[in-house]
């Protein structure tokens, strides 16, 4: 079964073998600059000279290019015209629409605001495309991340197409039972109490039974526990990280000095 | 030796009005396999658990005697320590795989990251575990896109990592088709080779006479019967308490009544056995 609530696409690339720390690192330093360095470009250079090519050089260019397309344009065609046309200041009227005018000012602050948060949310998209959510939990749980959490998160991704096959399940029997879940607004709402109890409950009845398969796993012992995999990190990464942190201290430190 | 030692052992869930084991008294040895069979609600359930530690210390209630698994007390251990030496296995397979690994290799590694087991002893272990359990080719799969019978092995394969002495099995084959019974019981019956003992609640009566070593028949909480397979499944007993009878025996107890069973061979709990005995008494008619 394709696990559809997982971005990942398994590839050999240098981006896919990055220690997944080193990449949540990359991704918040570049969010935290982009949203901080004083230089009006920065986030249009960001996005432009590192984060495509690096999209490119993890064999994920087109899939990133898509969803990129498919997540944002339609966000950045609202969010430009709403803050072109309604961001308050600036006088050098470009032209007038109706009761509006579009500003050259709202126009520069409409495309720094996109840039940044295309900075944003294409820098997840590269951790989420390239990195195994179960590979990401495990290296944040060997750095000290409590398992309990990287188990719900993990598990979470795993049960959730589990629970929309079951439901699946319990809308056919009450459907081949004669209950309508057709028909106007009314007739829709009446028949998802049939639809959601049994989902409930047997889910209720399944966390018990969970809880005790995990038990018997000795999930709960008082020991350290191990991995399977190990994680492979390296000195650069780790110099890389620090990097990382010395740029967002450097960009934030540049943003308060200059204002 | 003795592996599991329970003596006068009662039990009643803090939510019930009365106890769901009665002066329980059992003795199992190494590597011995043992079948629990009773009808519905007569502490089949509650044996295993109490076994494995959940009784008293998941589902939680009253208990009294004693209860020795792998030398370990459970009433005064915990469900961590015991769960070490008693593993569970039970109905539902699906339910019984971690939900946190993409593929069953890393699924049966979970009980080892859990105990703290190094990394380096892993493979070994868990190859071993895959080769008892004839899931090697499943290595790579996901647990989720497994047949029940497969899946069911997987969950075996789960806990035979952890290397407990004792495997208690509640109904582990409820749920499967018949093919995925026989290879259920096969992996079990071969687990007593390697000195693991069993304690297996089933219905599958066939089943039964063909692997375990021993059934205890249990009824509202109390052991009403122990012994061979031959000796209980046969019971007349059986059948007036509500516990479902092979259909072979019930046909040759029928053909009893009529003279056609040869007074020579007890009665029949496998489809062998039957064809063995009937076909004696086919064979007397002819010669007359």
């Amino acid at each position: 079964m394709r696990n559809k609530l997982s971005f990942y696409i398994d590839r050999p690339s240098p981006l896919h073998r990055l220690n997944p720390l080193t990449k949540l690192a990359v991704t918040f330093a570049f969010i935290i600059i982009a949203f901080s360095a004083p230089w009006y470009w920065t986030s249009a250079v960001l996005f432009v000279c590192a984060i495509i090519p690096i999209a490119f050089a993890g064999k994920i260019g087109k899939e990133f290019i898509r969803a990129g397309i498919n997540l944002m344009l339609p966000l950045f065609a609202f969010l430009f015209v709403m803050q072109s046309l309604f961001h308050p200041g600036g006088d050098t009227v470009l032209f007038h629409f109706w009761f509006l005018s579009v500003k050259a000012e709202s126009i520069s602050f409409a495309f720094l605001t996109t840039m940044r948060i295309l900075v944003m949310v294409s820098s997840f998209l590269l951790v989420l495309l390239s990195t195994h959510p179960s590979y990401l939990m495990n290296d944040l749980t060997q750095r000290g991340m409590p398992s309990t959490l990287s188990y719900i998160v993990t598990s979470t991704l795993q049960i959730i197409p589990q629970m929309q096959n079951k439901a699946g399940t319990i809308v056919d029997a009450q459907r081949s039972r004669g209950l309508n879940t057709e028909g106007n607004l009314g007739q829709r709402i009446k028949a998802l109490l049939p639809l959601i109890g049994p989902l409930v409950f047997g889910s209720l009845v399944d966390v018990e039974e969970r809880a005790v398969a995990l038990e018997a796993r000795a999930f709960n012992a008082a020991r350290k526990k191990t991995s399977l995999h190990e994680i492979p990190d390296t000195t650069w990464e780790n110099v890389l990280r620090w990097v990382c942190l010395i740029l967002v201290v450097v960009s934030i430190g540049s943003n308060i000095w200059l204002s | 030796m003795a592996v599991i030692e329970l003596k006068d052992y009662t039990f009643q869930y803090s939510t019930a009005k009365q106890p769901a084991l009665k002066d329980i008294n059992l003795t199992v040895e190494e590597g011995e396999f043992i079948a629990i069979i009773g009808p519905n609600g007569s502490g089949k359930s509650s044996l295993c658990y109490t076994l494995s530690g959940f009784v008293p210390h998941f589902f939680k209630g009253e208990s009294s005697g004693s209860v020795i698994v792998d030398g370990v007390d459970n009433l005064t251990s915990t469900l961590a320590e015991m769960v070490l030496h008693a593993g569970l296995v039970f109905q539902n397979p699906f339910n019984q795989i971690s939900g946190s690994k993409f593929t069953v290799y890393e699924e049966i590694a979970f009980g080892l990251e859990n105990l703290g087991v190094p990394r380096e002893e892993m493979p070994e272990r868990i190859d071993d575990a895959m080769n008892m359990t004839g899931i090697k080719h499943l290595a790579d799969r996901s647990p989720y896109a497994l047949s029940g019978g497969q899946q069911q092995r997987v969950a075996l394969a789960s806990i035979l990592v952890m290397q407990p002495k004792v495997m208690v099995l509640d109904e582990p084959t409820s749920q499967l088709d018949p093919i995925g019974t026989r290879e259920v019981f096969q992996v079990v019956r071969s687990m007593t080779g390697k000195g693991i003992t069993i304690v297996m609640a089933e219905h599958k009566m066939e089943h039964i006479a063909a692997f375990a070593d021993r059934v205890i028949v249990l009824d509202e909480g109390q052991i009403m019967r122990q012994g061979s397979a031959h000796q209980t499944l046969t019971d007349p007993l059986l059948p007036e308490r509500g516990v479902g009878v092979s259909r072979y025996t019930m046909v040759a107890r029928l053909a009893q009544a009529e003279k056609l069973w040869p007074s020579n061979h007890v009665l029949p709990v496998t489809i062998d056995e039957a064809a063995e005995g009937f076909s004696q008494t086919l064979r007397g008619h002819h010669a007359h």
